[in-house]
């Protein structure tokens, strides 16, 4: 072999690894979802890897790694190698909720770098129609009674905070005594809690019960949102004048490890907005009561900054974070 | 509308080759991914979600019923042949059915655990149909301490499958109550013995301990003693099931379908503690107890029609009042959202067509189990023939990527290892490995329920007393704890005349 053709396969395959290296995504990519099959985050994840793919041109493989409320899943990928091959859906209870709650968390919010935040969930507040309860006021009173209860998914999920901080928001000054949590597993379970009487009222993504609505078995009293939500003849955090529960609304997003390089986040922000641009896709989720916000990879580490500061901030004042 | 209307209006739906199609499909789906170990039911109808997207309403979510019910029946298949449920439901079936394979009556397992199956499926079917209403209205006045009590009685179930020692029973049932406390703590969210590991912050993951329990010590006995089954006649699977014995085990059957039924209207409990209940119930009538555990029929019979029998139940709080019972069910759940429909009492009026084609297609799904079941068996029981020295490492493949699948996590398959030792000792001192499984199941919502309870009525424990309900079970548990003691006190005392030590 004459020295011409060693240089002559050198550059080729020269060539082809530069040409890989350009050219991320070179095979499949390992999608995390870290929550169980059949929950909000993977129907949503599962949504939005129809278009995505075709977009990426590359498979996903999707992955449920569930456990600890999202942590087991979240830590798959904090450890992963940071070259865009393993990459997680976020959500709100395993990246903002839970890294301002829980000390003992194996992660943190800088150990990811976010690329997209595509998905918003409207936060409503219900109780059952056999309280008597009827408006955010009466629930006020009732607390101020005594004996008010809340459901949630677990401690340090968000339907936990959120019944919190709209208690805080209205003027009850110490909800974490004035009011008993009764945790559930799950949000599905929280949700019976109170349609059985277990809980006086639970606060959750409005698709969670959006049907029980629409049924009339539990009565909404308010949505978090600026904007009224179908199906929820009630008012919004806005008309209350609460602007600041604006901020509590769930979200999925897709994140990465902490040192993902930015022609790889620039990718996903590109994907993104051709994925969520799908009729198909924006039907079906619209469907289930979510709304479609596309952020690009700098708007979402500030929302989701935002959203894990009020948090905390609410967490540090009333002492709910838990240590052990 | 009237009720012929209704149904009219129903057969309207899916009165068509597409309904038909999907169903059958559906039910092929299931026992297969039924029958692949750590593959379970869930994960099947959970892979089988997308595609459902773009059928008609009723298509996509009698794909979902089949594959549901195909996945509970399958999972029996490899609990038999192989001592691996194929889904958490089916870990009852391994306790007469493994024994029966071994004794080369494999065939005749895998018949009984079908016709059990169709029975349970067709009765629960038809449970839903009438009883919709109200069964759903009596599990809404399920809150924690109807649980609570509920559970402490199906604590007792452990006592029905102990064996020959309620003493080593009570020890297996301590270890798994132990190990089940591994995780986050329901009401402080601090960790329990996590060992500063995020991988055990779920907890153990059941599948894991499950396969780990049961599957892994046949593989280290084989590697122990790896000639031990020469010689034995475990072929073949040729045998079948007869009339007779279906008939002499139909009270099981017809009364574990039933408690299939009642645990599957209540949302979350779940198949497989049905099955251990239907099957201790079973064998606390049956004539030969003794034979219960290494390789009677009627067990098997009993632990199917148990996890069946909740297969249509299930569907009560979940159409009646928008209420997943389980995972499986959150998951269909989803499927009626993702098509506008919203599950609940309005369903019943504004998509009565919708319902109605359902129970039509629920009825067709029965059928549609038993033939493709019997095909399913024919294939498979040919497994039980294959020598042990080739089957042995196959089932470890299988065993290991089964429970890797499940998470996608290693840590479990160490998990399983671990929980392999374990079952492996527990056998060698002949510790029964199914009060295990029962504490581990029921240990956690025994706990939560509690503390859920105390959290309601501020530490008050008479709120365990509250209501009908609850003093029903007090009382059935009672009346269970004193049988079990008399029951051992005779046993003890027959022991004493035998050996002569009551002679003066």
């Amino acid at each position: 072999m004459s020295i011409k053709s060693i240089s002559a396969v050198c550059a080729v395959s020269l060539g082809l690894a530069g040409a890989a290296f350009a050219e991320y995504p070179e095979r499949p990519i390992n999608m995390v979802i870290p929550y169980g099959a059949g929950g909000a985050t993977d129907i949503s994840a599962r949504t939005i890897a129809e278009p995505l793919g075709a977009a990426v041109g590359k498979p996903l493989v999707m992955a449920n790694v569930t456990g600890a409320g999202g942590a087991t899943g979240s830590v798959a990928v904090q450890n992963a190698k940071e070259d865009g091959y393993t990459m997680l859906f976020a959500r709100v209870g395993s990246h903002s909720v839970n890294p301002a709650m829980k000390a003992t968390l194996p992660y943190g919010l800088d150990d990811f770098r976010f690329v997209t935040v595509y998905e918003i969930n409207p936060v409503a507040c219900a109780v059952s129609p056999s309280s008597g309860i009827t408006s955010m006021d009466d629930l006020v009173a009732k607390v101020n009674e005594g004996g008010v209860t809340y459901s949630s998914s677990g401690v340090g999920s968000l339907l936990h905070l959120a019944a919190v901080m709209v208690l805080k928001e209205f003027g009850v000054e110490e909800p974490l005594t004035q009011t008993t949590h009764i945790p559930q597993k799950g949000g599905g379970a929280a949700a019976t809690a109170v349609l059985n009487g277990t809980a006086t009222f639970l606060c959750t993504n409005s698709s969670a019960i959006s049907s029980f609505v629409a049924n009339k078995q539990l009565v909404p009293l308010m949505v978090t949102t600026k904007e009224p939500v179908a199906g929820f003849d009630v008012p919004t955090a806005a008309d209350l004048g609460k602007p600041a529960l604006h901020q509590l609304v769930g979200w999925t997003g897709i994140a990465g490890p902490d040192g993902l390089p930015d022609d790889v986040a620039d990718k996903w922000g590109t994907w993104m907005a051709a994925a969520t641009q799908d009729a198909e896709f924006l039907e079906k989720m619209t469907a289930r009561g979510s709304v479609i916000e596309l952020m690009s990879p700098e708007d979402a580490n500030a929302f989701i900054e935002g959203q894990y500061n009020t948090f905390r901030k609410l967490v540090d004042e009333l002492g709910m974070r838990i240590e052990g | 509308m009237s009720f012929l209307d209704s149904i009219a209006a129903g057969l309207a739906l899916v009165g068509n080759i597409e309904s038909f199609l999907a169903l059958f499909a559906g039910v092929a789906i299931g026992v297969i991914g039924g029958a692949i170990p750590g593959m379970s039911a869930t994960m099947a109808v959970a892979l089988t979600l997308p595609f459902t997207f773009a059928m008609q309403p009723i298509t996509g979510i009698l794909l979902l019923l089949g594959v549901y019910k195909g996945g509970i029946f399958g999972g029996s298949i490899p609990a038999i042949l192989i001592k691996t449920p194929g889904t958490p439901a089916s870990s009852a079936t391994i306790l007469d059915g493994y024994p029966m394979a071994e004794k080369g009556e494999a065939g005749r397992a895998l018949g009984m655990a079908l016709w059990a199956s169709c029975t349970a499926d067709v009765i629960s079917n038809l449970s839903l149909i009438l009883f919709a209403g109200w069964l759903a209205s009596f599990a809404l006045s399920f809150g924690p301490p109807e649980f609570f009590t509920l559970i402490l009685f199906s604590l007792t179930i452990i006592a029905g499958v102990s064996g020959e020692s309620l003493l080593r029973g009570a020890l297996s049932a301590l270890l798994g109550l132990l190990l089940a406390t591994i995780g986050l703590d329901l009401v402080y969210g601090t960790n329990r013995f996590t060992f500063g590991d995020p991988n055990m912050m779920g907890g153990l993951n059941f599948i894991a301990v499950l396969i780990g329990l049961f599957a892994i010590p046949e593989i280290l006995a084989m590697v122990w003693n790896p000639t031990a089954h020469v010689g034995k006649a475990r072929s073949l699977g040729k045998n079948w099931v007869s009339f007779a014995e279906y008939r002499r085990s139909f009270k099981s059957i017809v009364r574990g379908s039933f408690i299939g039924v009642f645990l599957g209207s209540i949302p979350g409990i779940g198949a497989a503690p049905s099955a251990f209940l239907s099957y201790s119930e079973a064998r606390r009538t049956s004539k030969n107890k003794e034979n219960f555990g290494k390789g009677e029929i009627e067990g098997v019979a009993a632990a199917e029609a148990g996890n069946n029998g909740v297969a249509g139940a299930t569907l009560i709080p979940l159409l009646a009042l928008g209420v997943p019972g389980d995972v499986i069910t959150a998951i269909i759940i989803g499927a009626f959202m993702i098509h506008g429909l919203q599950p609940g009492p309005m369903m019943f009026i504004l998509n009565v067509d919708i319902i109605y084609g359902l129970f039509i297609g629920l009825i067709v799904s029965s059928v549609f189990l038993f033939l493709i079941g019997s095909v399913a068996i024919r294939g498979f029981k040919y497994v039980a023939d294959i020598p042990k020295r080739i089957l042995i490492p196959a089932v470890l493949v299988l065993c290991i990527y089964g429970v890797f699948a499940v998470n996608n996590n290693i840590f479990d398959v160490g998990v399983m290892f671990v929980m392999g030792w374990v079952g492996y000792l527990m056998v060698r001192y002949h510790i029964p490995a199914a009060p295990f499984l029962i504490a581990f199941i029921l240990g956690p919502l025994l706990e939560d329920n509690f503390r859920q309870s105390m959290l309601m009525s501020g530490s008050d424990p008479m709120i365990l007393l509250r209501g009908p309900i609850t003093w029903f079970f007090w009382t059935l548990t009672v009346l269970t704890v004193i049988a079990i003691a008399r029951a051992g006190v005779r046993a003890v005392r027959g022991a004493a005349v035998l050996s002569g030590d009551l002679d003066d």
